[in-house]
């Protein structure tokens, strides 16, 4: 097993008072997919955004066999790590191609310009309403656009935070698609879902959620066959 | 009144308001960028002027020891923020960078002493000086505050401009200072004489206004600016450090207040405190531009500018009365808009 690329360790975060995260630790090996799922409120964004050094937290986070805790936002998308908030933080009142060439902010401009070739690729949509005001977009298009968006600083570890809410579920089957996609070019992602069985359907390795601590992790498909998953969160119980 | 003196105060009116006009805008970038009602815009307005004024008569403005010591200020702020993460050689870059700026600018009017040079090598050294004080407010008062409500930043905004009027009255004293005209002479178009001043205003004006169209339009830096006054948790999330964000956009303000300044000096004396009044014409036309819209608050300068103008010719004693009384119908009709349309964001 070599080593992960990134490596999350006894992680916590709180707002105030409240705690959010109580120590959870995850791994994620080059080229994986893995998925922390749980129910609204379970702190799955949160630890997203703590990971990412947006949220003050306790612990560690490794990356790339360094320590990036006491690392901010912008030098860790500096090394790679990506995070596509669920709220997607789109510049709205800029065009989409603005928005794709300001996610190459940390790389160079040969390399910002290839970016947006693949992206271009890769979301033809994208590519026909580049001139177009991000604000004005459809729900799947604006999802679309944050990914692309993230992509355009060539991350190795992609951060999606609920990446399929509030689409049609004909939309949803592309994100997904893309995610696979994604993991096939070699960007490792962390995918936090309440959509529990697509994410579980395309990960490799899960994580159950609850009160902020992790009660179940192991391979992706051995947590979809699990009982007491099936009925939480897949909806198949009595 | 006849159309002679119509002219003349429109002419007047415009001319101001072109002045205002920027200060506006600088008005706007600031608050979309760092959410700070920047009060203390007008001190650079008035350091401009005191300083360009002092380099025409040859002098060593009084600036110079004041933007040392706003980097000395700067640079320990800077060093106390880095506590955490000490590291030696990130703390000497930072003395490096700071204080570059300010021993260059000391050096640079040292040499010319009183040495008779060209309008133009001192308006770049003015705005050399003026420049940096930006990024230095930002650094020492702003920066540890990011994070705190429009409230807080205000106070801490007007905190700042008591600071620096202060400042101002410590190193310039009580006296006013005036340049001669830009350019002298003028042209006359029809019954009107236009001033190589007025000349120098409106170029000066519509260059900046089309510079800064450029940058934020066409470039990538411009852009992540904008970017950040639309978005600051997308911006950081794109890597655009909010911080830096903040530091370019406060010197972008200094540098149109050191111009402003400038552009004003050779019309009217000014004085270490004269900034506040003509910040807050600025401050007028940025709140008719809702604090966000540049072309409204460049059209509401003008406006402000030429209501100026009549109301000192007609009205001297009230002059300024009437043109603040200005922004009441603006605040009643922008708040009776404001009810509707705040159901529609989220």
């Amino acid at each position: 097993m070599t080593a992960p690329l990134l490596s999350i360790r006894t992680l916590t975060a709180s707002y105030g008072a409240v705690p959010a995260v109580t120590g959870v630790s995850l791994d994620i090996q080059p080229g994986e997919i893995v998925t922390v799922i749980g129910a609204n409120g379970a702190g799955k964004s949160t630890l997203l955004n703590a990971a990412m050094g947006a949220l003050p937290a306790g612990g560690a986070v490794w990356f790339d066999g360094a320590d990036v805790s006491a690392l901010g936002v912008e030098a860790r998308v500096r090394r790679g790590l990506c995070l596509v908030p669920e709220k997607r933080e789109l510049f709205a009142t800029m065009s989409v191609r603005d928005n794709l060439e300001l996610g190459g902010w940390c790389v160079d401009a040969a390399r910002r310009r290839s970016g947006l070739e693949d992206v271009f690729q890769r979301f033809p949509r994208l590519s026909e309403r580049q001139a177009q005001m991000a604000g004005t977009l459809s729900g799947g298009e604006r999802q679309m656009l944050a990914m692309g968006r993230a992509l355009m600083a060539r991350p190795r570890v992609l951060m999606l935070d609920e990446p399929s809410l509030g689409l049609a579920p004909r939309i949803v089957g592309e994100v997904f698609a893309i995610i696979a996609e994604l993991r096939k070019s070699g960007v490792s992602i962390l995918l936090v879902e309440q959509n529990a069985r697509a994410a579980l359907r395309s990960a490799d390795h899960a994580h159950v959620m609850e009160l902020g601590a992790f009660t179940m992790s192991g391979p992706a498909a051995d947590l979809a066959r699990d009982k007491r998953v099936a009925e939480i969160y897949l909806g198949l119980g009595g | 009144m006849d159309s002679t003196i119509l002219l003349f105060l429109l002419q007047d009116g415009v001319t101001n308001g072109a002045v205002y006009a920027l200060l506006g805008f600088a008005l706007v970038l600031v608050f979309t960028v760092t959410r700070v009602i920047f009060i203390p815009q007008g001190e650079f307005v008035a350091f401009g002027g005191l300083t360009y004024a002092a380099l025409r008569a040859g002098k060593i403005p009084s600036t110079v020891p004041l933007l040392m010591i706003l980097a000395g200020v700067a640079l320990l702020a800077g060093l106390w923020a880095r506590r955490r993460t000490w590291s030696n050689a990130a703390a000497a870059k930072d003395v490096a960078l700071t204080l570059a700026m300010p021993v260059l600018v000391w050096l640079i009017t040292r040499a010319l002493g009183s040495a008779s040079r060209p309008a133009a090598v001192d308006v770049l050294l003015t705005i050399a000086i003026v420049a940096p004080m930006g990024p230095y407010l930002y650094r020492f008062a702003f920066e540890p505050l990011a994070e705190a409500s429009v409230l807080t930043l205000f106070i801490a905004a007007v905190a700042v401009h008591l600071g620096m009027t202060a400042m101002g009255l410590a190193f310039f004293g009580a006296e006013g200072l005036r340049a001669p005209p830009l350019i002298d002479g003028g042209i006359t178009v029809g019954p009107l004489l236009v001033t190589g001043q007025s000349i120098a205003v409106y170029v000066t004006v519509l260059v900046l206004i089309i510079a800064l169209w450029l940058l934020f339009g066409y470039t990538l830096p411009g852009k992540a600016l904008r970017a950040t006054a639309i978005n600051r948790a997308g911006a950081n999330l794109v890597g655009i450090s909010t911080a830096m964000a903040g530091r370019v956009a406060y010197g972008l303000a200094a540098i149109i207040g050191a111009i402003s300044g400038i552009l004003i000096v050779p019309t009217t004396t000014l004085y270490y405190d004269s900034g506040f009044l003509v910040g807050m014409k600025g401050f007028v036309a940025a709140i008719v531009g809702g604090l966000a819209s540049y072309p409204l608050t460049g059209l509401a300068a003008i406006a402000i500018g030429t209501a100026e103008a009549f109301s000192a010719f007609h009205a001297s004693a009230y002059k300024e009365v009437i043109v603040f009384a200005l922004v009441m119908p603006v605040l009643l009709l922008r708040s009776l808009g404001a009810g509707q349309s705040h159901d529609e964001e989220e």
